[in-house]
């Protein structure tokens, strides 16, 4: 990746951590979106799993610090999600938005079972009513809404190949 | 090559477990160490995301609030929409409490249910929340402290179907307030929707019998189902029909429809015992102006009479003061004018005649010395002091 693809991804990226943090508070869904998923895939896919991991901590750094009690559990998370979004790139994420929707909503969906499971924050019934139900919906409004931040910054991310 | 690549793996694979480790470093980390790394991120690298996250927090909660005062400003139109129903609702159930206490017995209050059909322009029936159990039974008057609603139509055990007097087979005994012309009550045959569309008929008044605009109808009591004395509704005026010897009015029915909440279903036995003077406010003002008036009209009537007898004690006058004049012209003797004559006279503006008066009685004063008035002088009173009396002058 040159600088210049660097420079697109960095500035897409930004664009979606500061969604995360207007847009979302705006909405207040109950199922929310999770912006700095879909920064944190569209980084990684560019990047070595290494490199993906240590972006992924510190995204996770970012939102542990806002959060009450958890803290290293989305940092966790997000390492393992950015290192495997890494690794498997080749595998799993062509030019498809669909393919990258469900790719989303899996990587939405295993952050949150991370962060449910090693944060701690809940437990019993209420655990797997978060597990299986509000994380798959939240994953589900996160790959939509990434399959749409991705449709419209596809010419931002189409001029870097050229 | 492929050593580079194995190494590109190793440190990869080092970067995640040093990720991994130090975010489980994390999460075992005690609440009071903890906290202090999550603030300094706070300040400095994700002071430019609090920022942004509490002005979107600060639009959303804006928002919230003029969506909450937009709610509470509706809710506010709504209960001012819902506090003019209620009073017109209030005040018609007061009016129904002072009809109630009036009657005192022998009713069943309930509530009127309007049951128009889409399909129905006309409001015909109502649904009545009161049946058979509250003794109400097939042709029960249904009235309202304006007057006349209607009668029963069928009596369920708890609910009844009243027809209204806009049904077309509604019929009512009708009389005038004063109880000069009688007639029988129809439903107004007008198009449906109209102005007229409420109004109601009275058939089959005598034709000697002409009703004013604004005359009040009451139930005459004449048939069985509804007792003497309840409004209908006033004349409006009198209509053009083919109908000889009888006349034909157009009423307007005291009750309005689109008012009504509640009604009183008079029970057989109230039925029976007649309803007395209960819509008599009405009736009382109406008698009490028709006794003004004919009381007004007996005076002008003794007026007419006075003026009548007047003028015929001036022609009398007249005609013996000719009489006696052309006696005079023949040396005959005359008949004096009495006082009641001069009078009668005067107020015609005839003039009276001279008289010949009798002769004056000569009195003989001579017999009477009269005594100058110096010689019977008065003494002085200056004083109450006889010593101060001063003899008279000689």
């Amino acid at each position: 990746m040159n600088w210049t693809g660097a420079v697109r991804t960095i500035v897409v990226c930004a664009i979606l951590i500061v969604l995360h943090y207007t847009l979302r508070p705006l909405l207040a869904w109950r199922a929310s979106v999770d912006f700095l998923i879909v920064a944190l895939l569209l980084g990684s896919v560019r990047m070595r799993p290494g490199s993906a991991a240590v972006y992924g901590f510190l995204l996770g750094l970012v939102s542990d610090s806002l959060t009450i009690s958890g803290f290293g559990a989305a940092a966790l998370g997000m390492s393992l999600i950015g290192f495997a979004a890494s690794w498997l790139k080749a595998v799993f994420f062509a030019d498809n938005l669909a393919l990258n929707g469900f790719f989303l909503f899996l990587a939405k969906w295993a952050f949150d079972v991370i962060v449910l499971v090693v944060g701690l924050r809940t437990g019993g019934a209420e655990l797997a009513m978060q597990i299986f139900v509000w994380s798959p919906l939240s994953a589900a409004v996160t790959a939509v809404a990434g399959v749409i931040a991705l449709s419209l910054l596809k010419p931002l991310m189409e001029a870097r190949s050229t | 090559v492929a050593s580079a690549a194995r190494l590109g793996n190793k440190v990869d694979a080092g970067l995640l477990v040093g990720c991994v480790v130090l975010s489980l470093v994390a999460v075992a980390l005690r609440d009071q160490d903890r906290e202090p790394i999550a603030a300094a991120l706070r300040r400095t690298v994700v002071a430019p995301l609090v920022g942004l996250q509490r002005g979107a927090e600060r639009w959303r909660s804006a928002w919230v609030s003029s969506a909450q005062r937009q709610l509470v400003t509706d809710s506010l139109a709504l209960r001012a929409v819902k506090a003019q129903a209620l009073s017109a609702e209030n005040d018609q159930l007061r009016k129904l409490l002072g009809l109630g206490s009036r009657l005192q017995s022998g009713f069943v209050p309930a509530e009127a249910l309007h049951s128009t059909s889409s399909s129905e322009e006309l409001v015909t029936t109502l649904t009545l929340t009161a049946g058979s159990t509250s003794g109400i039974k097939r042709y029960s008057p249904v009235v309202a402290p304006e007057g006349v609603v209607g009668t029963i139509l069928t009596a369920d055990p708890t609910m009844s179907i009243a027809m209204m007097y806009t049904h077309p087979d509604f019929r009512a005994s009708a009389m005038s307030s004063d109880g000069s012309a009688f007639g029988i009550i129809y439903p107004h045959r007008a198009q449906a929707g109209g102005s007229d569309a409420y109004m109601l008929e009275l058939h089959g008044v005598p034709t000697r019998s002409q009703l004013k605009p604004g005359t009040v109808i009451y139930t005459s009591g004449l048939g069985t189902v509804f007792p003497r004395g309840i409004t209908i509704g006033s004349v409006v005026q009198e209509m053009k029909t083919s109908e000889v010897w009888t006349r034909t009015y157009l009423v307007r029915p005291a009750v309005s429809p689109s008012r009504l909440g509640s009604v009183l279903v008079l029970i057989p036995e109230r039925v029976t015992q007649g309803i007395g003077n209960v819509w008599g406010a009405t009736v009382n003002a109406d008698s009490a102006t028709r006794r003004i008036a004919a009381a007004g009209d007996s005076i002008a009537k003794q007026a007419a009479v006075l003026e009548a007898r007047a003028r015929l004690a001036a022609l009398d006058s007249v005609k013996r003061v000719t009489i006696d004049s052309v006696r005079r012209s023949l040396g005959a003797p005359t008949t004096p004018l009495t006082a009641a004559d001069s009078a009668a006279m005067r107020a015609q503006g005839v003039p009276i005649p001279a008289q010949s008066t009798p002769a004056p009685v000569v009195r003989d004063t001579t017999r009477v010395r009269r005594v100058p008035a110096a010689a019977t002088p008065v003494p002085r009173r200056d004083s109450t002091r006889p010593d101060t009396t001063r003899p008279p002058r000689q």
